[in-house]
């Protein structure tokens, strides 16, 4: 009778549990707001600098070094193991009969709604992470068109002027050298000396950039991608992902619908001593695949 | 007279030119030598033995502070009153790449950016002012 009490909830604390299950989906926000993992990426210079691809890995390795990306993390393990345990109530749920079939269902649907805690809260990791992604993306572009607007067009003019004398200047540097070295003091500079030998180790190490496999910034090239043609799939990347996680999101709501249904079912059934259903599911993974975990009592 | 009046003042712009550039590092340094070299073509009181000697010396430092200012990344796109003027006339600044470029002496390849050619020194005419 005492193990009765304990393991059949009454009707009224089925109906309890239903209510409270309404507040449960406001649950996962305010863990995540007292838990708060963050990543607060800079758009620093560097970030700039670096070619489109490695831009992404830079980002990404950044990301797996802050404590959202743990969160996020720990929240994907939860819920493999929060899955496979459903699962296992269910097949269990398959072979039992009677109260333990009852005590079951009760647990499996409390089970489903810790899922769906697990799930809430791993789409707001996942949708921070995306907006943050998106903020970085956004502020690196701001901060290239700052750059580019930054060029007036004196300082093109100025510009232009540089690279033309320069241009004049290798021209010419080896004839100025022939010319004047070759009478009066004959002997190069110091200068001359130095930078000869670092323009050959700068001229080695450059050429071992371009045939560096992780180098794949003449790809990039070919493509006529530029820079921001790169940030923009990426803000489009990232964007795609929040779509998604909006329509998770309304997975989630029916999931919890079908949640509180069952438990309405489950307490019309233990109240009414007509405890049954017909339980059954594939093992699945991710979102999608555990509605079957759902469809079914 | 007009010719000599001048070569003074271009002489005397070369050597003043330097304070306006003072934070400009190696594009100074360029400045001061080559107003130097002028200085040391241009000046009476040496005897040509002095002459050639502060000459092929400035001249081969000039070489060098040239190519510096040049390479020079932190001049690229540093748009000072400075920096324009120096990139504005090539020959004028770079004075000892530009006269071999045109296959001239240094004095005449100065000469002829300032506007005096052996054509306009003999239409010259001495007078008062």
């Amino acid at each position: 009778m005492t193990r009765q009490h304990i393991l059949i909830p009454s009707k009224a604390a089925l109906c309890a549990l239903t209510a409270a299950w309404g507040l449960g989906l406001a649950g996962p926000a305010l863990a995540a707001t007292e838990a708060a993992p963050n990543w607060a990426p800079a758009s620093s210079e560097r970030l700039i600098k670096l070619p489109g691809s490695y831009l992404k890995k830079a980002v990404d390795r950044d990301f797996a070094k802050s404590g959202l990306a743990q969160a996020l993390q720990e929240a994907e393990t939860a819920l493999r193991l929060k899955h496979q345990s459903l699962q296992d109530i269910q097949e269990a749920m398959e072979r039992a009969d009677g109260q333990v079939r009852v005590d079951l269902r009760h647990r499996f649907l409390a089970e489903k709604r810790a899922y769906l805690d697990l799930v809430a809260r791993q789409q707001q990791l996942r949708r921070k992470r995306a907006r943050t992604k998106i903020r970085l993306y956004e502020r690196l572009m701001r901060k290239l068109g700052f750059k580019r607007s930054a060029m007036t067009p004196q300082k093109v003019a100025l510009v232009q002027k540089q690279q033309a004398a320069l241009q004049r200047l290798n021209a010419t540097s080896t004839r100025v050298d022939t010319k004047l070295f070759r009478s009066s003091m004959g002997k190069e500079s110091k200068y001359a000396a130095a930078y000869a030998v670092n323009l050959a180790a700068i001229e080695r190490l450059n050429a071992a950039i371009k045939a560096h496999p992780m180098n794949d910034e003449a790809k990039f090239d070919t493509a006529g991608m530029t820079k921001e043609d790169h940030l923009r799939g990426l803000v489009a990347a990232a964007e795609a992902e929040l779509a998604n996680l909006d329509q998770e999101a309304g997975i989630l709501g029916l999931m919890a619908k079908l949640v509180s249904l069952d438990a309405l079912a489950l307490s019309d059934d233990v109240a009414g001593d007509n405890a049954e259903g017909d339980e059954d599911g594939a093992p699945n993974q991710g979102l999608t695949r555990a509605v079957d975990l759902f469809v079914t009592r | 007279m007009k010719i000599r009046t001048l070569i003074v003042s271009a002489a005397a712009c070369a050597m003043i030119l330097p304070l306006a550039v003072a934070k400009a590092g190696s594009l100074e340094n360029l400045e001061r030598e080559r107003a130097m070299l002028m200085q040391a073509m241009l000046s009476a009181d040496l005897s040509p033995k002095e002459r050639q000697g502060k000459v092929t010396l400035s001249r081969n430092r000039l070489i060098d502070l040239e190519r510096m200012v040049l390479r020079d990344k932190k001049l690229v796109g540093h748009n000072t009153p400075a920096v324009r003027a120096a990139f504005e006339n090539y020959d004028l600044t770079f004075l000892v790449h530009a006269a071999v470029e045109r296959d001239r002496a240094l004095l005449d390849h100065w000469m002829h950016q300032v506007g005096v050619s052996t054509q306009s020194l003999m239409n010259a005419r001495m007078g008062r002012r």
